[in-house]
């Protein structure tokens, strides 16, 4: 059965509730991502759902300071790189199943800008990881004319002091409701219909 | 004339050296003079490449390293330091056995998953964590083997694409964060003539033609003169001023770059 209201597959927290709430998505939210034994079943169940014209995709782990590669042990880098890389794989996989032909997959994935990303190897690596996977699937459903699109923001990866040179654009890192939820509706529009494996980094400018 | 910098010997470890790429790598620091260590699982394998190393002018040796399981890829570093007292080069070119298995994202367990994360990113760490301090001596340099892949997607490899990726990410971000300490991070994206390409057309017939119609060369890459060479640079002193780049070493193959 097809629904015509976009599905918003997230971790569910302050900013996915608001993304949701602009977008007026049905919301799915994750598993605990600190327990991938149950990655498999929760894709499972999920991909039983209504096939959707727009589905939506964000993993968003809890807040976590920026610290050096060489200060994370094994269990740390687990917890901040391998748990939430591992559900993005099981979401992303869910998307392309509950998506119809002619539809839109967008990810919306936190990201540190370069000069920004000392104590932020995890996350980079993610949303990179991301990216790739994104592409993946741009490629393999674009023959049932399915787009995948890729939108980064790095709202609740920004701390301290930040290297010059500013951003070019004030209000750095953004807001769900003026910066990010615009990038996404843009992917899902038919103003889109010819973009597919891109990314748009809502990042005022920062990752320039 | 001078003397090329590039011969200065230096210790170098290639995790996944035993054939392909990581082997060829190896041979091409060999021809520098360079102390090579194959870090692998399979011994009599990998003591043959150490062969290949003496008999090209390097001095080849053999380090027990499985990837996959924690812990031993900082267990290799320790007896590298042991026996060198110091260490230039660090490459992971290691990669899961299911690199080339074409599957469906959405089909893909849990245990699969985990063997690609595992082998490319959690080693990964590991390596750079146990060989930090070493690097950091010698101002020396880490660089991975990460493809095409990682920047174009796959869309029959789409897990082995995903830590391609994520193994770039990795890279630009641990280069602006060591570089204050003057370790450098690069990668390499190559296209070569390897056992894992042939297993993967293989495994997917039409591969092989849709890899070459679009490479402008026509071609794979030599793992040696192709891709070890242009990894050599990187590691070497001439490539001084180079961090966090990603070099494609593919026959200008890739178009998403």
């Amino acid at each position: 059965m097809r629904n015509d209201r976009p599905l918003l597959i997230a971790s569910q927290n302050e900013e996915t509730s608001r993304l949701a709430t602009s977008l007026d998505a049905e919301f799915v939210s994750l598993p605990d991502l600190t327990r991938p034994e149950i990655f498999e079943a929760w894709r499972a169940t999920t991909i039983e759902g209504d096939v959707r014209e727009r589905v939506i995709v964000s993993v968003w782990p809890p807040p976590i300071e920026a610290r050096d590669l060489a200060e994370l042990d094994a269990n740390a880098w687990a917890h901040r790189f391998e748990e939430p890389y591992l559900l993005w794989n099981f979401a992303l996989g869910a998307a392309t199943k509950l998506v119809a032909d002619g539809g839109h997959v967008v990810a919306l994935c936190q990201a540190p800008a370069a000069l920004d990303a000392p104590g932020r190897t995890p996350e980079l690596a993610i949303a990179d990881g991301v990216l790739a996977l994104v592409r993946s699937i741009a490629a393999a459903e674009g023959r049932r004319g399915v787009r995948a699109n890729l939108v980064t923001t790095p709202l609740g990866l920004v701390e301290g002091d930040l290297v010059a040179p500013a951003p070019p654009l004030e209000g750095f890192p953004g807001t769900i409701e003026a910066h990010v939820v615009g990038a996404v509706r843009i992917f899902l529009s038919a103003d889109a219909e010819g973009l597919t494996g891109r990314v748009l980094s809502a990042d005022g400018g920062r990752a320039l | 004339m001078t003397k090329a910098i590039w011969n200065e010997r230096k210790v170098i470890v290639v995790t996944g050296a035993t054939g392909g790429v990581g082997r060829g790598i190896a041979l091409a620091c060999a021809e520098a003079g360079w102390s090579v260590w194959i870090a692998a699982r399979r011994e009599k394998e990998g003591q043959a490449v150490a062969a290949e190393v003496d008999a090209l002018g390097g001095e080849g040796h053999f380090v027990a390293c499985d990837v996959g399981v924690p812990g031993s890829a900082a267990e290799a570093i320790a007896t590298i330091l042991s026996q060198e007292k110091r260490l230039d080069g660090v490459v992971h070119n290691a990669t899961s056995g299911l690199s080339p298995v074409p599957v469906s994202l959405a089909e893909v367990g849990l245990a699969d998953f985990q063997d690609h994360v595992h082998v490319a990113l959690g080693a990964l760490h590991s390596l750079a964590r146990a060989s930090f301090g070493a690097l950091k001596d010698s101002h020396g340099s880490l660089l991975l083997t990460t493809s095409e892949a990682g920047f174009e997607g796959k869309a029959k490899l789409s897990p082995y694409a995903g830590v391609k990726g994520a193994q770039r990410g990795f890279a630009r971000a641990l280069a602006r964060e060591w570089g204050r300490d003057g370790v450098r991070v690069n990668s390499i994206a190559p296209l070569a003539s390897t056992p894992a390409m042939e297993r993967a057309f293989e495994l997917d017939p039409a591969m092989a033609d849709r890899v070459l119609a679009r490479n402008p060369l026509r071609r794979l890459g030599d793992a040696t003169e192709d891709i070890g060479r242009a990894a050599r640079f990187l590691l070497s002193d001439d490539a001084s001023y180079v961090t966090g780049h990603t070099l494609m070493v593919d026959g200008g193959s890739c178009p998403a770059v």
